[in-house]
């Protein structure tokens, strides 16, 4: 019964993960291929979407914690804590430098969220390790 | 914190993975509550407890 409570929270999140970066394409690329810029309402609502869909991910994010076996949520847990804690502290460090001129030149808000998504990988696989 | 779960389990001719079915959780998870290195939550202790029809502190040994 827990795995397969387990197997229907990640189906969920799978799917509700692959809407959000759909919508994230949509509103980034719909602007530029779908339609003209000027036509603001649209963008906007491309951005709208994306907003819906993704507290859709955050509840079915919480929804696949929940299900999870407590060791599992255990390892994901800290691994999302090492991420936010990562995240954060990184941002800061690079937002204090920017502030005090020492970076050369701007750093794509983008290497963020890939920064984060390693790391968590990273203390993913520890946690699994370390409780093996 | 130590535990007789190895033993008991033994006794009975169960592998880890079905106690953990028995219980409700990953065979990772009885693992790691076996070598020590995870402590069960409350509700699991009485889970596990009952299974081998024990008290939580005649199952888990507060040392």
């Amino acid at each position: 019964m827990q795995a397969h409570n387990e197997i229907k929270a990640s189906a969920r999140l799978v799917l509700w993960t692959l809407a959000w970066a759909a919508t994230v394409a949509l509103a980034k690329f719909g602007p530029r291929l779908l339609w003209d810029p000027p036509q603001q309402v649209a963008s906007w609502a491309a951005v709208a979407v994306n907003l819906a869909v993704g507290i859709g991910w955050i509840v079915a994010f919480t929804g696949f914690l929940r299900a999870l076996d407590e060791l599992q949520r255990k390892i994901m847990q800290d691994a999302l804590a090492v991420t936010l804690g990562v995240g954060w502290v990184v941002g800061f460090s690079y937002v204090v430098a920017d502030a005090a001129s020492l970076v050369a030149r701007d750093v794509d808000i983008a290497v963020l969220p890939a920064l984060m998504g390693v790391v968590f990988m990273i203390a993913f696989v520890v946690g699994k390790i370390r409780y093996r | 914190m130590k535990n007789r779960i190895t033993d008991l389990r033994a006794e009975r001719g169960w592998t880890q993975a079905d106690l953990a079915q028995r219980a409700g959780v990953s065979r990772q998870t009885i693992n790691a509550i076996e070598t020590g290195r995870f402590d069960p939550s409350l509700p699991l202790a009485f889970r596990l407890a009952k299974l081998f029809d024990l008290r939580i502190e005649e199952l888990f040994l507060d040392e």
